[in-house]
């Protein structure tokens, strides 16, 4: 059979320049960055797939949206536009704009959890978490196992455990479960989507119980994509379809507009409740900025009204996907220890598989992602133990299942031919393993602390040793 | 000179739209008379607030199209950070998405229950986040305020023999920060002599205390320095900021007034201890440390933003814009607070209507009909905007003027709108609520008309 390649359903209309740099440049600046790609300078990245979030490329068409900015403080056009698309691709009745993703992450934890509250959700994200606990709620994980387990090939690895959940539930009683949150994708599970019979299932039990469902629809887009690839009945179905399917079957979400709604800046909290968006709406004041701004320039709230027309299309998601199957498939043929499924934002390595050299409190992710800085300038991102902090009570280091470098795909930014350095330089670091050195702590900051924290090689002067 | 020159020429123009009376009843009567409530195509001339409605330069907009978007070290940011040490002569410089955020990040940090902080006057987002952390917020203006026809050249002023007091009242231990606003935006857009900061400054070392500054309109606040304490006409603008920062031991600042951006925020620390707490919250409720919730495209346009606040030129069109509009209304004969004060002319509401009780909002009533008689939008500062909480001295009504928006014919279009009301003030009715939220009640309330 003659393969079809995917290719870009756009051409460039403006560039960024890259700065090479030599490998000594690059390693004195990951030692002055203390081993965490966090604190590199971008201007020393050459290729950054630290993130995928607010990196994005915007089409000329969300550039024309940033010029049509009102920026007047009350009542702003571009408020009603992005509300208009919030109505028409998610369904939800009520919008709240907020700056980011966690400005909306904050007022619904605020809003919606009591100190002893339970929130269980399919697998932890750093900073929701960290916003749960603030407010005194206490995260429980409620994942199908098989998310734990990076060999599986289950087609929907981010779906709820529908057992677990209701255990949960009948344990606490629903007036203690604050709500579920359901991440579509699940970032920290490598990118892996949610089914709608899953979300069905889950709303049906929830629903029964009293219990709130709200959706973490960062990726929601990319999450409808696998279901129209991977779920019985719906191939035929369009994305803007199985979106609002999905969206129907949550109470609200929260969103960061910086990932599936292809822009720089901005996020947003939807709720259907009445009530709930009222008091949204008077913490909005206080937190973010009046609730039509939420505290954006009139111009972020009309770039994401386009983004998001932009990414329902399924020419774009096909590219988009696409493009992080490619650098998967490179890596698989290779047999470089991957995340399997290739998830939808990003590869993620199985630092633990990858290193198995390394003992986990030496951090081989950590390791991992600095000894590929100090290879070819490719900034990637650890999510594994270094990610996952402490645990509150005991106050030790948790070691989730999964020790990861995640090598996140900002849209429509990169070409074939940066994936292909990429994956060259993992599969030169492969080869050289065993020249890599575990990491330790030199400064640990108390919260979410793999953005700050610094590291030491635990022997010698070098991660990677050459 | 008495003509307004403006140091600059036009790049790029926004249409307006205009409205009749009928359109505009019909809009009034659908947002519960509240101009927070109005969408913004319904306005004409939008004086609502200077804060993020300000225009560009070509310099900044080049700075939006060379915004790093990197998550981490983005290259915009470090411009951001020289430009502002440079500035301010702080070290520790942290964006936020806009500055009621620096302003929540420092009251979660130094406020909560039992403690109290004093300002010459707070604006209403302080005081919301110095009141939601627990803590009581009180206001220390100078007496002079209380008199709008007084033309004290400094009404922005601290009483200092009040700090004094307050301290002993309560103890130096409650107080976790001393805080000044420059310019008095709720006190009618005053500004702070630098005698006053020095003296307010002696009391905070005396009974060692922080002083902080909410900063927003330094520029504004160096430049009327500058042209009215003795002994400071020789020196630049860019001293006079210099000094200001000197004497502070910390300042939130929203870029989105002196900073010429219309989204984006600072916080600025001396402290080291203070700073990395500020950071972790900073992390988990706006973002990462070198992009604090913003885009890196917005960093470069405050980076740029800072350097062209300072310039003498701008600052001398800037203030003399203000002037021209307060002259001209005075000559109207409507009572407005004096001297004017560098961003808005605040119009004397209570004095103007005597017809319409406090209770009754006299200075909403004036805003909705400055919205009837021109499309004009402005906002109420006296009882909606305070009364929950405080009882404001004055019922004012605030004109905000956005920086390099409106041309000298829109200024005279708003005289004129003013005066036509002014003559038949009578006529205008006071209000009351049909909601009203329970935090910053007049950003969503709704009233009707009595």
């Amino acid at each position: 059979m003659n393969k079809r390649s995917w290719a870009e359903p756009f051409k460039i209309k403006m560039v960024e320049h890259l700065r090479m740099t030599t490998p000594e440049e690059r390693e004195a600046a990951i030692r002055e960055a203390g081993y965490n790609t966090f604190l590199l300078r971008s201007r020393d990245v050459y290729i950054d797939l630290l993130t995928d979030s607010g990196t994005n490329a915007m089409s000329d068409r969300q550039w024309a949206g940033m010029m049509l900015g009102d920026e007047a403080y009350a009542g702003s056009e571009n408020f009603y536009h992005l509300e208009d698309a919030v109505h028409k691709y998610y369904g939800y009745k009520h919008l709240i704009p907020t700056h980011q993703g966690r400005g909306a992450e904050h007022i619904l934890s605020r809003l919606c959890i009591k100190p002893g509250d339970f929130v269980p959700g399919n697998m932890y994200f750093t900073t929701t978490k960290a916003h749960q606990e603030l407010v005194g709620g206490q995260f429980v994980d409620v994942i199908c196992d098989e998310a734990h387990d990076s060999q599986s090939e289950a087609p929907f690895k981010g779906n709820i455990d529908l057992g677990k959940l209701a255990r949960l539930v009948d344990e606490h009683g629903p007036s203690k479960i604050a709500y579920l949150c359901v991440g579509a994708t699940v970032n920290m599970a490598g990118g892996q989507p949610v089914s709608l019979a899953n979300m069905r299932d889950v709303s049906t039990l929830c629903r029964s119980r009293g219990v709130k469902v709200f959706l973490d629809a960062t990726r929601a887009v990319e999450n409808c994509y696998f279901i129209k690839q991977r779920e019985p009945g719906c191939a035929d179905r369009t994305l803007t379809d199985i979106l609002k399917e999905l969206c129907s079957y949550s109470d609200g979400c929260t969103m960061s507009g910086k990932k599936d709604c292809l822009v720089n800046i901005g996020g947003f909290l939807a709720v259907n409740d009445d009530d709930l968006a009222d008091a949204a709406r008077n913490m909005v004041v206080l937190y973010e900025g009046l609730h039509t701004y939420g505290g954006l320039a009139g111009r972020d709230l009309e770039a994401m009204a386009i983004g998001i027309e932009e990414s329902v299309s399924w020419d774009h998601m096909h590219a988009r996907i696409g493009q992080v199957q490619y650098l998967g498939e490179l890596l698989r043929k290779a047999d470089v220890p991957i995340v399997q499924p290739i998830g939808g934002h990003g590869i993620f390595l199985d630092a633990a598989r990858f290193l198995p050299n390394i003992s986990r409190e030496q951090f081989p992710a950590q390791a991992l992602a600095a000894a590929l800085y100090v290879d070819s300038g490719v900034r990637g991102m650890e999510r594994g133990a270094v990610s996952a902090g402490r645990d509150k009570k005991t106050g030790q280091s948790i070691y989730p299942k999964l020790e990861l470098v995640r090598l996140t795909l900002p849209r429509r930014v990169y070409t074939q031919a940066h994936m292909d350095v990429t994956a060259e330089s993992v599969l030169s670091l492969l080869e050289q393993r065993d020249k890599i050195v575990g990491l330790r702590f030199t400064y640990e900051p108390k919260h979410l602390r793999f953005f700050q924290a610094r590291f030491e090689p635990v022997t010698g002067e070098r991660v990677l040793i050459n | 000179m008495k003509t307004i020159i403006e140091p600059f020429r036009i790049k790029s123009v926004e249409p307006i739209r205009m409205t009749t009376p009928g359109q505009r009843e019909e809009v009034l009567r659908e947002a519960g008379f509240n101009l927070f409530l109005i969408s913004a195509e319904n306005v004409l001339i939008d004086l609502l607030t200077d804060s993020g409605t300000g225009a560009m330069s070509a310099e900044q907009w080049a700075g939006i199209m060379r915004g790093d978007e990197s998550y981490a070290g983005a290259s915009s940011f470090y411009r951001f950070q020289d430009r502002i040490q440079e500035l301010t002569g702080f070290r520790h410089v942290l964006p936020t998405h806009q500055g009621r955020a620096s302003e929540r990040i420092l009251f979660e940090l130094v406020g909560g229950p039992d403690k109290v902080v004093p300002n010459n006057t707070h604006f209403d987002t302080t005081r919301a986040n110095v009141e939601h952390s627990g803590a009581k917020a009180v206001d220390l203006s100078i007496p002079e305020v209380r008199d709008p026809k007084n033309r004290h050249p400094f009404k922005g002023n601290m009483d200092v023999a009040a700090l004094e007091r307050l301290i002993r009242e309560v103890g130096r231990e409650r107080i976790p920060v001393v805080m000044v606003t420059v310019t008095n935006n709720s006190g009618g857009g005053q500004p702070v002599s630098m005698e006053n900061l020095r003296a307010v400054r002696a009391v905070c070392d005396k009974h060692k205390l922080p002083l902080f500054l909410d900063a927003c309109r330094f520029a504004e606040n160096a430049y009327l320095i500058k042209r009215r304490e003795p002994g400071m006409a020789n020196r630049s603008v860019r001293e006079i900021v210099h000094e200001m920062f000197a004497l502070a031991d910390g300042a939130t600042i929203s870029a989105k007034k002196d900073g010429l951006v219309n989204i984006g925020g600072l916080l600025l620390l001396r402290d080291e201890q203070l700073f990395q707490q500020a950071c972790n919250l900073l992390i988990l409720t706006e973002g990462f440390i070198t992009y604090g919730g913003l885009a890196g495209r917005d960093l470069e346009a405050m980076a740029q933003g800072f350097e062209e606040v300072v310039h003498e030129d701008y600052l001398a069109y800037r203030i003399r814009s203000v002037e021209y509009l307060g002259e001209k209304l005075l000559a109207a004969g409507i009572p407005i607070v004096e001297p004017p004060g560098g961003h808005a002319i605040y119009i004397d509401a209570g004095a103007m209507c005597p017809h319409i009780p406090r209770e009754q909002f006299p200075g909403q009533a004036l805003v909705c009909g400055l919205y009837r008689v021109g499309g004009i939008r402005a906002v109420e500062i006296g009882s909606v905007m305070f009364g929950a909480t405080a009882s404001p001295p004055l019922e004012l009504v605030r004109l905000a003027m956005p920086r390099r928006v409106y041309t000298q014919s829109h200024i005279d279009y708003v005289i004129e709108a003013a005066a036509e009301l002014a003559a038949k003030k009578k006529e205008l009715r006071g209000l009351k609520f049909t909601h009203e939220p329970p935090v910053l009640r007049h950003f969503t309330a709704r009233f009707e008309e009595i």
